[in-house]
């Protein structure tokens, strides 16, 4: 048992002590929301079933709109619904991990809670983005996967590892896409104090994703691929897994990650400048 | 007779302190309504996408179009918000301080949403401009002003029938502690029964008797049908009238269950 009188590691030797430091921390943020959830047993419920009322109801659209024609633009109704599938698992990652951080980010700046953050040896940005974890929203993603199995099998497509590593990776590029995108709709609290009704906005704007990309006109097919890129969290992979896509693409969407990692990460730092404590 | 008048008097005031109130959150309005009108102009483009690709609908491209335009409007126009807040007074006891003030709580609610609706109004009537004249050229306009009447008093019932279901359902707050999930459910079966997310004429034929006779579609849909559809003159004329009936017999629903659960209300904190 090591005690604090022995010799410790300083806290902060190295970038890479730095981020396992970080991720240490992460999993201890992950243990107590689920040790929280379970003294909040009817939450979790509740939670579950209205994510599957409204995944059913998000499916509404889709089947009604297969009931007058066989294919859209080359896709078929299983295809849209393998489709909705991940839709609904990437949105329920985002509303586990991400949805619960950024709804507070006006209290952060107006209540002034950002002061004890920044007095915090972490990654304000990272304490700030990923502090809270809503554990019973899995269960959309449960709910996903189901949804995208079933897609998968009706459209008898049988993807391979190749094209299984593509969409997974596409679909990580999308999540971290629409997070940055949210987090700099969400730093904006710095210059207009209260953004609480931009996530209503986001939201709505995310509903796009559950429909293919060439369902919409080419201008909207390029602001939801690179302004709003929903199309690497839903469309891209779909299409990976039915082996429509290159690696190209796959770069295409890493590359725009980092770039958008990299703004969110100049705004925040832009942004905290501009920060005066609403507490002292 | 004078009761009224008092009432009238006092949701004037209570609207116009409101607004004084409620424009200092301008920014907040025009990202509101913003998103409002998000989710029918993506439904608009997925449909026209459909018809464009050689879907046979029931409907063609002018009512598509003039429906999901229009729809951003009368779901603003229609919408009540008034169930979380009305329950949590009931149960924390915020009532009490109301009930030995001459003016009932409910006139607080109707002043708030006649106050939100006016400032939203600003926010969103621009928009919905733009997108109409993006659309100009495929909307279905009816050209006589009787239509637009009749549009505009069918908003009316709908608001009215909207904000009478939600003082029903807050209602159940004098017995049940928690009304949350009973307001979440409202809002998810209205959605869908509306035709807020896809027009009642495209849902299948098996469902039409259900669909056209349910209280829903009267909140949203049906307003909407009457500038973009050919509803004929018969059609009208009965679909205000059951439209006038919903508001009737749930107004008396609302009135007897908001009477029952106030004999039935022992403060909180009194």
């Amino acid at each position: 048992m090591s005690t604090w009188a022995e010799e410790r590691e300083p806290l902060d030797s190295g970038w890479g002590h730095k981020q396992l430091r970080h991720l240490r921390l992460w999993r201890r943020f992950f243990a107590q929301a689920v040790v929280r959830e379970t003294h909040y047993r009817a939450h979790f419920l509740t939670t579950l079933l209205v994510g599957l009322v409204q995944l059913g109801l998000g499916i509404v659209p889709t089947l009604l709109l297969f009931g007058f024609t066989q294919e859209v633009h080359g896709w078929s109704r299983a295809e849209v619904i393998a489709l909705v599938g991940v839709f609904q698992i990437v949105t329920g990652l985002m509303a586990t991990f991400v949805a619960p951080n950024l709804n507070r980010m006006t209290t952060y700046l107006t209540e002034g809670e950002l002061d004890v953050v920044l007095l915090r040896p972490v990654s304000s940005q990272f304490y700030l983005t990923l502090r809270w974890i809503n554990v019973a929203e899995l269960t959309n993603v449960a709910s996903g996967i189901a949804v995208l199995a079933i897609g998968l099998v009706q459209s008898r497509l049988t993807p391979g590892p190749v094209q299984v590593v593509q969409a997974v990776v596409l679909a990580a590029c999308g999540l971290v896409l629409l997070t940055a995108v949210w987090s700099a709709m969400s730093f904006l609290a710095f210059w207009l104090q209260s953004v609480n009704p931009i996530g209503f906005v986001f939201l709505s704007l995310v509903e796009a994703g559950r429909y293919p990309l060439v369902f919409f006109p080419v201008a909207v097919r390029t602001f939801l691929t690179f302004a709003f890129p929903v199309a690497f969290a839903t469309t891209f992979p779909v299409r990976a897994l039915a082996g429509d896509l290159g690696w190209r693409t796959v770069g295409v969407g890493v590359a725009l990650t980092l770039v958008a990692l990299t703004l969110v990460r100049l705004l925040w730092r832009r942004g905290l400048l501009t920060y005066s404590s609403a507490s002292s | 007779m004078n009761a009224i008048r008092r009432n009238l008097r006092v949701v004037r005031r209570m609207t116009a302190a409101d607004i004084a109130q409620q424009s200092v959150y301008r920014g907040a309005w025009i990202i509101f309504m913003l998103a409002n009108i998000c989710t029918p102009i993506i439904s608009l483009l997925i449909w026209r996408t459909a018809l464009a690709n050689g879907a046979k609908l029931p409907v063609d491209e002018r009512y598509v179009t003039t429906y999901f335009v229009l729809l951003g409007f009368v779901t603003m126009a229609t919408s009540s918000w008034l169930a979380g807040f009305l329950a949590q007074d009931i149960r924390l006891g915020k009532l009490s301080s109301w009930m030995v003030r001459p003016a009932s709580l409910l006139v607080k609610f109707v002043a708030n949403n006649l106050s939100e609706k006016f400032l939203k109004l600003f926010a969103l009537v621009p928009m919905i401009g733009i997108v109409w004249w993006i659309f100009r050229a495929s909307m279905n306009l009816p050209s006589g002003v009787g239509r637009w009447a009749l549009f505009a008093v069918s908003i009316g019932l709908g608001a009215v029938l909207v904000f009478t279901i939600d003082i029903l359902i807050a209602s159940l707050a004098f017995w049940m502690d928690d009304v949350t999930a009973l307001v979440q459910a409202r809002v998810i079966i209205a959605s869908v029964l509306s035709g807020a997310v896809v027009p009642l004429a495209l849902m299948p034929a098996w469902s039409r008797g259900f669909v056209d006779h349910q209280p829903f579609r009267y909140t949203v849909s049906f307003p909407v049908e009457i500038v973009a559809g050919q509803l004929s003159g018969h059609e009208l004329l009965a679909g205000l009238g059951i439209q006038l009936g919903y508001v009737v017999v749930f107004a008396a629903l609302a009135r007897v269950v908001w009477s029952a659960g106030l004999r039935a209300y022992s403060a909180v904190g009194a």
